[in-house]
């Protein structure tokens, strides 16, 4: 979300995808209304907090990360508190796509698919040290970094890492989120 | 087809064999079902909440039966045994414990037994105790994973927090062994990377005092919830002969009625020396091979109590064995000591050679027999290793306990053969 | 490891027995294997077939080679850390070698494996007439070394992609990945 934008430019971008000359809806005028008369930097920071509080990430979980990902959301590390216990089945309800674990080539389509498939806004966070690089697996099957795949926004490393540290990655995304630091695939493009 | 009828209890689940022609492992429609025109074709992608892991399953419906079904394997292939092949013998042992990575000391652990079966090591036994109590804690922590993310995807949801709860502990007592909670790397060839801290075995005794509990809290949950019996009992049936063609080893088998178990049939560890009990139920269905894993639960419960009986007077002994030209030397040695200086050395940086030859080692891990196969060529570098993973093997029996099942029912039999793709796919 | 009470000589086809660490290999020639697989199935009782193991013995035998040759413009992982070694191994009779690793479930348990050599493109006939859990066995012998199977129900690629070119177990495959910056070995 940038906050130094107007807040009707953000979301509802796959409609003008479909449509380039639509006007603006009767919806958007009302939020641009708003906007006015309540003040930018107070509105985008509330849409900011409430995306945080309730990222709910997609069921993306692939190898032994996914086992320590699955211990965040159990009573011990309860993600719950951050809102974000329901992992949604669906990449069409999701915020963040956790890539937990090591990323096979023949794994890279579907990780692609999925990821667009999500609406945005969308957050990645590459779990473990195989997403983020590779990992200890430098050879012909595993891709080197999910980032030649999806543009990410945090890097958690570990093999695998701690629940508590995934939680750090979150949080970490969190505080990101409500500085206004846009989603990743607005800064850059994939890796080569 | 002839196999042994040695080793069975209770009555065939059905006569005759289910396991569809010509390929074992794809069900294929039928041609009266396919001419209807009314089946379709769905895809249960790799990326799916119920399939642990990345499984892709192709299935053919008619209405919610299920009349085809192929398995899509693949979509973790890591290429371990190739970057094996490139790192010594030391260096590798850090491999095994991702393939399988539930349990994954018992998978560090048969790629050591097999390098100690090629170079004819003798173990210290303080070291064969304490690897016998890290697989049993290693085989309840994998059956309370199964037991809380299958009852997950049939629909029972607070099993999962309940598993995962006593998950905790356990993985607090391989911190406390070896320094991380997942992927200890506590296993060398020789013995134990090092001595076993102090604390361990109170903080484990009042693990064992509590676990049977838990295990009471689990059974109190599912075994008598009349929509668990629904949904398990009489669902993807495995006669004792087809489970034997077609490879099952481990809790699958056990559940359909064959006395099969490494542990107490070849010993190896300390296994000859503990007391335990070997479930087997003959009813071959969903719901007996989630007896035989609360059952194996409360064994592996009082083998470790036995391990800690044992292992609390062993204190002050040597965790590794002495064989300088394998085992690192103990440090102090370096100051005064120059073999144990050149041997330091030699072990480091070119690494331990290995003698010429090829074992195969087969151990009983959570999900049944796994087994590793390596060869070398008397240098540092292993020459070709190979897992048998008991969940590649456990995958190609889906289309026989899929034969007339509905759909739902396919989530509860391809969560209880017990299967992680991690070791499907290597 | 006991041999059984008409000892191995009665299982057709037999070319060798080996016995080493305790383990016993009976190599046989791939055109008897089936013959092999059905006595030891049926007459001595080996009704579990644990694993198939497809190994490449390319290079065995030449100094300086321990698991990778490089190819060509391809980049040789293997070279900080081989220091070659002073005992070559005895070279072995093909190229590649098929292990089956055989369990007899009985009173008195007992393990066994098959072997039978190859050479690159030699054809060896499918055991899953035998043991059925051999299918996905062979397709990764297939798929991971080349082994070419015959009267295999469903040969094709099981772990790579369908479209993959070329084998990655064999030997004169590469290891693959990225060179590592500042490593040394670029």
């Amino acid at each position: 979300m940038a906050l130094n934008g107007r807040l009707r430019d953000d979301g509802l971008k796959s409609e003008r995808l479909l449509w380039p000359t639509k006007g603006p809806s009767r919806f958007e005028e009302e939020v641009d209304n708003l906007e006015q008369r309540v003040g930018l930097t107070t509105l985008a920071k509330a849409v900011a907090w409430a995306q945080t509080n309730s990222m709910w990430p997609d069921t993306f979980g692939l190898a032994c990360c996914a086992i320590e990902m699955m211990s965040i959301v159990t009573a011990r590390y309860d993600i719950a508190r951050f809102g974000m216990e329901p992992f949604r089945g669906s990449p069409r309800q999701a915020d963040l796509l956790i890539v937990s674990g090591r990323v096979s080539n023949k794994m890279a389509a579907p990780l692609r698919q999925i990821y667009d498939q999500m609406l945005e806004p969308k957050w990645v966070i590459a779990m473990g040290a195989c997403a983020s690089s590779g990992g200890m697996f430098n050879n012909y099957a595993i891709v080197q970094s999910v980032d030649k795949l999806v543009p990410v926004d945090i890097y958690v490393p570990g093999c695998p890492p701690r629940p508590e540290q995934l939680i750090e990655g979150i949080v970490r995304l969190h505080e990101a989120v409500k500085a206004g630091v846009p989603p990743a695939y607005e800064l850059r493009s994939v890796a080569s | 087809m002839a196999v042994a009828t040695q080793r069975r209890i209770g009555a065939p689940v059905y006569t005759g064999s289910r396991i569809p022609q010509p390929t074992p492992s794809v069900l294929r429609t039928s041609e009266e079902a396919l001419a209807t025109g009314d089946v379709l074709t769905v895809n249960f992608g790799p990326n799916h909440p119920s399939t642990h892991g990345v499984l892709r399953l192709i299935v053919d419906l008619y209405g919610e039966d299920v009349t085809g079904v192929e398995a899509v394997i693949g979509y973790l292939h890591t290429g371990f045994e190739k970057n094996m092949e490139q790192k010594t013998w030391w260096k590798c042992i850090t491999y095994p414990e991702r393939i399988d990575y539930v349990s994954f000391q018992n998978n560090e652990y048969v790629f050591v037994a097999a390098v100690e079966k090629l170079l004819s090591l003798e173990i210290p036994p303080k070291a064969t105790w304490m690897r016998t109590l890290l697989n049993e804690l290693n085989r309840i922590h994998s059956h309370l994973v199964w037991l809380g993310t299958s009852a997950l995807e049939l629909g029972a949801i607070s099993m999962f927090w309940y598993a995962f709860r006593e998950r905790e502990t356990i993985l607090d007592l391989f911190e406390l062994v070896a320094g991380y909670r997942m992927h200890t790397r506590y296993f060398q060839v020789g013995g134990l990377a090092e001595d076993i801290p102090r604390g361990f075995f109170p903080q484990t005794r009042s693990f064992c005092d509590w676990m049977p509990k838990a295990i009471d809290d689990y059974e109190t949950l599912l075994s008598r919830n009349k929509i668990w019996l629904e949904r398990t009992e009489g669902i993807g049936l495995l006669s004792a002969d087809d489970a034997i063609a077609l490879g099952q080893s481990g809790p699958v088998l056990r559940a359909s009625g064959v006395d099969w178990d490494i542990r107490r049939d070849e010993p190896y560890l300390a296994y000859h020396q503990v007391d335990f009990r070997v479930p087997v139920f003959p009813e071959g269905d969903v719901y007996a091979r989630y007896r035989v894993h609360i059952e194996e639960m409360r064994q592996s419960v009082r083998i470790v109590e036995q391990c800690l009986d044992r292992l609390e007077r062993m204190e002050g002994e040597p965790w590794i064995a002495d064989d300088r030209k394998v085992v690192l030397p103990p440090r102090h040695e370096l100051h005064t000591s120059m073999e144990s200086l050149i041997h330091h050395f030699k072990i480091v940086t070119e690494g331990f050679r290995v003698p010429e030859g090829e074992v195969y080692v087969a151990i009983e891990s959570p999900r049944g027999e796994l087994g590793c196969y390596v060869c070398s060529d008397g240098g540092p570098k292993p020459w070709r290793v190979k897992f048998r993973a008991p969940s590649f093997v456990a995958l190609q029996a889906t289309a026989t306990c899929m034969s007339d099942a509905l759909i739902a029912d396919m989530i509860a039999v391809v969560g209880s053969l017990d299967t992680v793709m991690g070791e499907v796919d290597r | 490891m006991t041999t059984p009470a008409g000892g191995w000589e009665s299982v057709p086809g037999l070319a060798d027995v080996k016995e080493a660490h305790g383990e016993t290999t009976l190599v046989v020639e791939p055109r008897n294997l089936i013959d092999a697989a059905t006595y030891l199935r049926d007459e001595l009782g080996f009704g579990f077939l644990s694993d198939v193991t497809a190994v490449d013995y390319l290079g065995w035998s030449s100094k300086g080679v321990s698991g990778f040759i490089g190819t060509p413009g391809g980049r040789d992982l293997n070279r900080p850390m081989t220091q070659g070694y002073q005992a070559l191994p005895e070279a072995k009779p093909k190229r590649f070698a098929m292990n089956y690793h055989l369990l007899a479930i009985a009173d008195h348990p007992q393990r066994v494996r098959l072997q039978a050599w190859v050479e690159d493109g030699e054809p060896v006939p499918s055991v899953v007439p035998v043991w059925p859990t051999a299918d996905w066995h062979e397709r990764e012998a297939y798929d991971m070394v080349g082994i070419q199977i015959d009267g295999h129900p469903n040969l094709v690629r099981i772990l790579m992609d369908d479209d993959w070119e070329g084998h990655p177990l064999r030997k004169d495959y590469p290891l693959g990945g990225e060179p590592v910056r500042f490593s040394g070995e670029e």
